[in-house]
């Protein structure tokens, strides 16, 4: 068994039409055994990039706090917000830096990046867990289910969703891959990231 | 109680692992057989044959194999055929091991002869010599003593052409253009270009050049063969076998090459 | 050992088994069933065929995918294939569907010792003239069910029939509820978009695909008129029909 499936746990994030989406499971194992079915794995970085870390627990913690410790510093020195594109790569280089000895996360990231007319596009990227960054224009998934998330997403995702019919395929996504995983699930949550508003909300889910 | 069965009937050693603590397949023994260490399997091969290529073309199948068996990388043997005509429509080349395949064309000329004494006017095509030899090979791995080749059947039937792979674990496809060992990951996307859009369009020379042509890429690149080869067709005119012939090489490149081996500069 | 020689001679097992790739698929409806299976055939990275079918029709109401080790599901293809023969000489009629399910589970417990490496799903039309799918494991383990994924992109397509076939958590409108069959041109449009998905995400899935279509008696053939790449299979008009769908994957 891989260090990758230790603890569980998976992520997914689609972009829509002037929208993004994010969601993970809630589930935080030790191998077979259930310990948790409270542990989010997605955090808000800015008011509009939010990561989602799955993979060991442990590490979820720690490179949260590396991540926010590099984004604060950024704020500090930049004075303006760290943009959800910068920022991928601020997460590839702080993979990268323990090449040889990694965090065993594989971030999955959404947000809206600003442009320079003020108005907003919607962005995601994940990477794997030495930072090798993937920019997709439809969704990418990560985590013990990222198979099945493939599967079903490109079975249900199509371009141009508005916010509440992305929440919908995102959900409908990620509820139906983690049901078939044995190391992902017990409940949801979904992120969907508007220009004036971000909605959080959570789902219930199979608790077996 | 003991609940491998295998293990019924046995004397019983109470004291040796009474919890069934060992795998299944390695439990301890009292059965003895002088001859099994004796009975000679093949679990390698070891004179081989590589590459085997062929085409559909216009008028029928045609299939090319250089003239080379190796003893590992020793180019032992410089002038073994490793094409065969079976019956009048079929041809069989074989790469893997050479001992195994002189076996299998042993076993082939006396199904034909069987066939010829029956005088019912039958003969063996491409598709019963293809289905024989993959029954042959799979009943061989199932009993964990494979005929350590892969072959390639091709021929003429009722005027369709055959072409149809079989290996040494039974499996079996066929397409219009089919390789062997190195020859499917060097010699078959050549192939496919060339042939799959259109095998109607291909003349016999046309043919013969695009198998020219692989020979020759193989030749530079896989380290197991010869630049002497064979190149047998099978139209409904029947089977012919060429002699042996040379490819025209160009090594100039060569000069060119840096950065391994002795020039590093 | 230092002097070159090996402690113990080397020992190199033959594998005798090898995995081929693919996928196959099968969904029951009312009064029909479909069966499906791509048709590339590969080991490795390498494509062997871009033809090879998985799915084989067996009688006239029954078809069977076989998915796994290509030589194994060829040879257990054939030795069904065979019994059914000898079935339809001593009984003078097809062997019913359940009983080629039992019949399958049967034959692959016989090699439990030596498995054939191969998943089947068998589909067809049972004598009460319901639409029914049998899927098994390699030594005979089987269940009905309405629908079922196998192969290599099991796990990319199964979640995928869970939420569009079993209506996997989404909850009817107040005082509704789910079919519990959907209609043909539905399951069609979910068969293809099922393969044409695993197409994009998995490298052993791809190239062509073949859709078998088993009608019971009497049904209306209407929603089939308008596919492409049809082909009708059946020897009467009269009793079940059987067609295939042939139709084109990505070859990358």
């Amino acid at each position: 068994m891989s260090i990758m499936q230790y603890n569980g746990g998976s992520t997914i994030a689609m972009v829509g039409k002037d929208c993004v989406a994010i969601a993970c499971d809630l589930r935080l194992g030790n191998q077979a055994l259930g310990i948790s079915s409270n542990f989010e794995k997605i955090f808000a970085m800015t008011e509009r990039t939010y990561i989602g870390l799955p993979g060991l627990a442990t590490d979820v913690t720690t490179l949260h706090e590396q991540l926010r410790y590099r984004l604060n510093m950024y704020t500090i020195k930049e004075e303006r917000t760290m943009e959800p594109e910068t920022f991928i790569h601020l997460v590839s280089s702080t993979l990268y830096e323990k090449r040889w000895g990694p965090y065993f996360i594989e971030p999955v990231l959404a947000g809206l990046q600003r442009m320079p007319g003020g108005s907003f596009r919607p962005f995601i990227a994940s990477t794997d867990l030495i930072g090798c960054i993937n920019f997709a224009k439809d969704f990418v998934v990560a985590g013990t289910a990222s198979e099945k998330l493939f599967g079903v997403a490109e079975g249900l995702w199509e371009p141009d969703l508005a916010p509440e019919d992305l929440f919908e395929t995102i959900s409908q996504t990620l509820l139906n891959a983690v049901d078939r995983d044995a190391y992902s699930g017990w409940g949801a949550v979904v992120y969907v990231i508007t220009e004036d508003k971000v909605i959080k909300r959570t789902l219930k889910g199979r608790m077996d | 109680m003991d609940h491998f069965p295998t293990n019924w009937g046995r004397p019983r050693n109470e004291l040796y692992d009474q919890y069934n603590t060992f795998p299944l397949h390695q439990r301890p023994t009292n059965h003895t057989d002088t001859f099994t260490d004796g009975v000679q399997r093949t679990q390698q091969p070891i004179v081989t044959g590589t590459s085997v290529l062929a085409i559909q073309y216009k008028d029928g199948v045609m299939m090319a194999a250089d003239n080379l068996a190796s003893y590992g990388s020793l180019a032992r043997f410089r002038d073994i055929t490793r094409l065969h005509a079976v019956g009048t429509s079929t041809i069989v080349g074989a790469s893997g091991d050479m001992s195994d395949f002189q076996y299998l064309q042993r076993v082939l000329d006396e199904i034909v002869t069987d066939e010829f004494t029956a005088g019912d006017g039958n003969s063996l095509g491409p598709a019963e010599v293809h289905e024989f030899l993959a029954r042959r090979m799979y009943a061989r791995r199932s009993k964990m003593n494979p005929l350590w080749n892969a072959l390639l059947v091709g021929g003429i039937q009722n005027g369709k052409r055959f072409l149809a792979f079989v290996d040494l674990l039974g499996t079996t496809y066929s397409a219009s253009s089919l390789a062997t060992g190195y020859g499917a990951h060097i010699a078959l996307p050549i192939l496919r270009q060339d042939v799959d859009p259109n095998p109607d369009a291909i003349t016999e020379e046309a043919a013969r050049e695009i198998l020219r042509k692989c020979m020759r890429v193989l030749y530079y690149r896989d380290a197991r063969s010869l630049d002497k080869y064979q190149i047998a067709t099978v139209t409904s005119a029947g089977v012919s076998i060429s002699e042996a012939q040379k490819l025209d090489t160009n090594w100039d490149f060569a000069e060119k090459i840096r950065g391994y081996g002795s020039q590093t500069q | 050992m230092p002097d070159g020689s090996y402690e113990r001679p080397q020992q190199r097992q033959f594998n005798p088994y090898s995995e081929n790739g693919g996928t196959i698929l099968a969904i029951a409806g009312a009064d029909f069933s479909v069966i499906a299976g791509d048709t590339r055939q590969s080991e490795g990275y390498s494509i062997q065929t871009r033809y090879a079918p998985k799915v084989f029709r067996l009688t006239e109401r029954a078809v069977l995918a076989v998915n796994g080790f290509a030589a194994d599901g060829n040879m257990f293809v054939k030795k069904v294939k065979q019994r059914l023969e000898w079935y339809r000489h001593a009984h003078a009629k097809d062997m019913p569907l359940r009983a080629i399910a039992r019949l399958i589970q049967t034959m692959l417990y016989a090699q439990r010792f030596f498995p054939y490496y191969v998943y089947n799903i068998l589909g067809g039309i049972e004598e009460d003239g319901t639409g029914a799918v049998y899927s098994f494991d390699p030594v005979g383990s089987y269940e009905r069910e309405a629908c079922r994924a196998a192969g290599a992109a099991q796990s990319l397509v199964q979640p995928f029939l869970d939420n569009q076939i079993y209506f996997k958590n989404q909850t009817p409108a107040p005082g509704a509820s789910h079919p519990t069959h959907l209609p043909l041109p539905d399951v069609l449009s979910i068969v293809i978009d099922s393969f044409t998905s695993a197409t994009e995400r998995h490298i052993e899935v791809g190239d062509g695909l073949e859709i078998y279509v088993v009608l019971a008696k009497g049904r209306s053939t209407q929603e089939l008129a308008s596919i492409g790449g049809l082909q009708e299979l059946s020897t009467r008009a009269e009793g079940d029909r059987m067609f295939v769908i042939r139709r084109d994957l990505k070859k990358d």
